[in-house]
């Protein structure tokens, strides 16, 4: 099944500079891991905020499946639907000084929540679940700003899980990581496509754990996307823009 | 989120109970001689004696209102912009807004735009809303705390400045009027504007509540919010829209009143241990109230903003030091 269909989709910051993207088509479907690759300033952050809603596209559309029949564009989406289906996961983002690791992957529920942003026992325990699934527990109660990288991409992977959402993006989620903490990361991402039925696509500059971790590689080289089976990846052609320069 | 202390509905019932001993003392202590159940029946018995009930209705139920609404207006407002702008040292005073909000009630004041106490109020709440705007679009540009901390005083000193001009052109009357009330006091409130702060603080209260769940969203920045499903600009603007209206309010009835703003959000966090603002707002706004009340027991004589200074300062100091450590300005 599908969870996200791009059909000619063309991305960049406004009219005047040139797209960054010219046609990008492809769809994600439950269950895999699609490693997103590219020179730095591709556009793959930019692909990524696309598929999100944040940014509009230049033409075509990101349709994301939000009942399991039809697909619908992000951008015409309410925002909280959009939340209920899809998270941008970016390990960049500063760790404010005062959450702790409980208060941060209990803002997961948000999207579900009420006006006053209350919790439900329901939502205590999935967001409890979550924590034990990405193996956080036993810090809970620490401020988030005190971890180590590696623990706080796991921190940020929990509060996606405790959003339930089908779709995960994640932008550059080793960048800071050693080679053990990827290695586990990447591995944590495919158990979460296979265990929770989740589509993620995760841009990365490595080769080794895209081919390794992933089931497809799709690549931004110059204004176009290509996409093929990890394991094809190099009779493809698709990773000759590494040695280009 | 889930509280971890099971402590936390302990302290809020705990400082509820201190804000109601706190009112019970304003209302019994004073320069006259009142005892509690002259009090009490001034307050429920028509009819008794009136020298009494014109001490009680007349001082003592405004001071204590004023103190009441004005600690949890400032609280809230302090919290709201120190959430919105990501920056622990934002507050109504340090950004500028109380300052525009006085040269509102200096216009009103001293250039001769009387509109009875609803022009001050409104002329406040304009002042207050136009810094707003100004300090929002500096935000917007750049991103550095101090730059924002710098440009609020600067507008602040801009429109001292400004109110310097007012003062010079205006009569002696209105000079007094306006000089008394930049002192800054919970006595100056009479009986019947009560309901229009009370209105004010809580249309402000309102429109800070109605966005939980942006306040809750705002410290990891616009872009999480939006992808949790939070409006983002149009909670903003509620929330500056209230936290203005709450530092308006404030400022229209009992003058500039600092510290108290920057000051109870930390506090309330050092108590509740939490960033749910489901649990901050509250707690701000009965901290700031009980902080309020005890300033307001001090005899007249001795300022309010010195004695708000007295506790307000290390509170900032001790924030200063540890933001600094962490490299967070």
């Amino acid at each position: 099944m599908n969870l996200l269909e791009c059909k000619s989709l063309k991305v960049g910051y406004g009219c005047e500079k040139p797209a960054l993207i010219e046609c990008a088509n492809f769809d994600l479907a439950a269950g895999e891991v699609v490693a997103l690759m590219g020179e730095n300033g591709c556009g793959k952050s930019t692909l990524l905020k696309t598929l999100a809603g944040f940014i509009e596209p230049l033409s075509g559309q990101a349709l994301l499946n939000v009942d399991g029949v039809s697909f619908k564009n992000v951008r015409e989406l309410g925002l909280r639907q959009v939340a209920r289906n899809l998270a941008l996961v970016r390990m960049s983002n500063v760790a404010p000084a005062r959450f702790t690791v409980r208060e941060f992957v209990g803002l997961g529920r948000m999207p579900y929540s009420g006006f006053l942003d209350g919790r439900s026992a329901d939502d205590e325990r999935i967001v409890e679940s979550a924590m034990s699934l990405l193996d956080v527990l036993h810090f809970a109660e620490r401020p988030v700003a005190e971890l180590s990288d590696g623990e706080r991409s796991r921190v940020y992977l929990a509060e996606a899980v405790a959003q339930q959402v089908r779709v995960l993006l994640l932008d550059e989620p080793n960048a800071f990581l050693d080679i053990p903490r990827s290695h586990a990361l990447f591995n944590m991402l495919r158990n979460l496509a296979e265990s929770k039925g989740m589509g993620i696509i995760v841009s990365t500059h490595s080769m080794e754990y895209a081919e390794k971790y992933c089931h497809r590689i799709m690549v931004v080289d110059d204004g176009n996307v290509r996409v093929g089976r990890a394991h094809e990846a190099r009779e493809m052609g698709l990773f000759d823009w590494t040695e280009r320069k | 989120m889930r509280t971890t202390g099971g402590g936390r509905p302990l302290i809020m019932v705990v400082l509820a109970l201190l804000l109601l001993v706190l009112c019970t003392l304003t209302l019994v202590l004073g320069p006259a001689n009142v005892s509690v159940s002259q009090v009490f029946d001034s307050i429920v018995k028509t009819g008794s004696d009136e020298a009494v009930s014109r001490i009680v209705w007349g001082l003592r139920i405004p001071r204590m209102a004023a103190a009441l609404l004005a600690g949890m207006a400032l609280s809230v407002s302090g919290l709201a912009l120190q959430t919105v702008f990501r920056n622990p040292l934002c507050g109504p005073f340090v950004l500028g807004i109380s300052s525009g909000a006085s040269l509102g009630v200096a216009v009103a004041m001293l250039a001769g735009f009387g509109f009875g106490c609803l022009g001050v109020l409104g002329s406040a709440t304009v002042g207050a809303l136009v810094v707003t705007l100004a300090v929002m679009w500096l935000a917007s540009r750049f991103e550095r705390n101090s730059v924002l901390l710098v440009a609020g005083l600067l507008i602040g000193y801009f429109i001292d400045a400004l109110v310097s001009v007012l003062v010079a052109q205006s009569d002696a009357e209105s000079l007094r009027v306006y000089v008394a009330w930049g002192m800054g006091s919970f006595c100056r409130l009479v009986l019947d504007d009560i309901w229009l702060f009370f209105g004010a603080v809580v249309v402000g209260l309102a429109f800070v509540v109605c966005s939980m769940r942006y306040l809750n969203t705002a410290l990891m920045g616009d872009d999480f919010a939006r992808g949790l499903g939070v409006p983002v600009r149009c909670s903003k603007r509620f929330v500056l829209l209230g936290s203005s209206l709450l530092a308006a309010a404030c400022t229209a009835f009992c003058g500039p009143v600092a510290f108290v703003g920057i000051a109870t959000p930390h506090l309330a966090f050092m108590l509740f241990k939490t960033t749910n603002c489901r649990v901050l707002v509250p707690g701000a706004a009965l901290c700031g109230a009980n902080l309020c009340l005890v300033a307001g027991l001090f005899p007249v004589s001795i300022p309010l903003n010195a004695l708000l200074s007295v506790v307000g300062v290390p509170v900032i100091l001790f924030v200063i030091s540890r933001s600094a450590g962490r490299g967070n300005l």
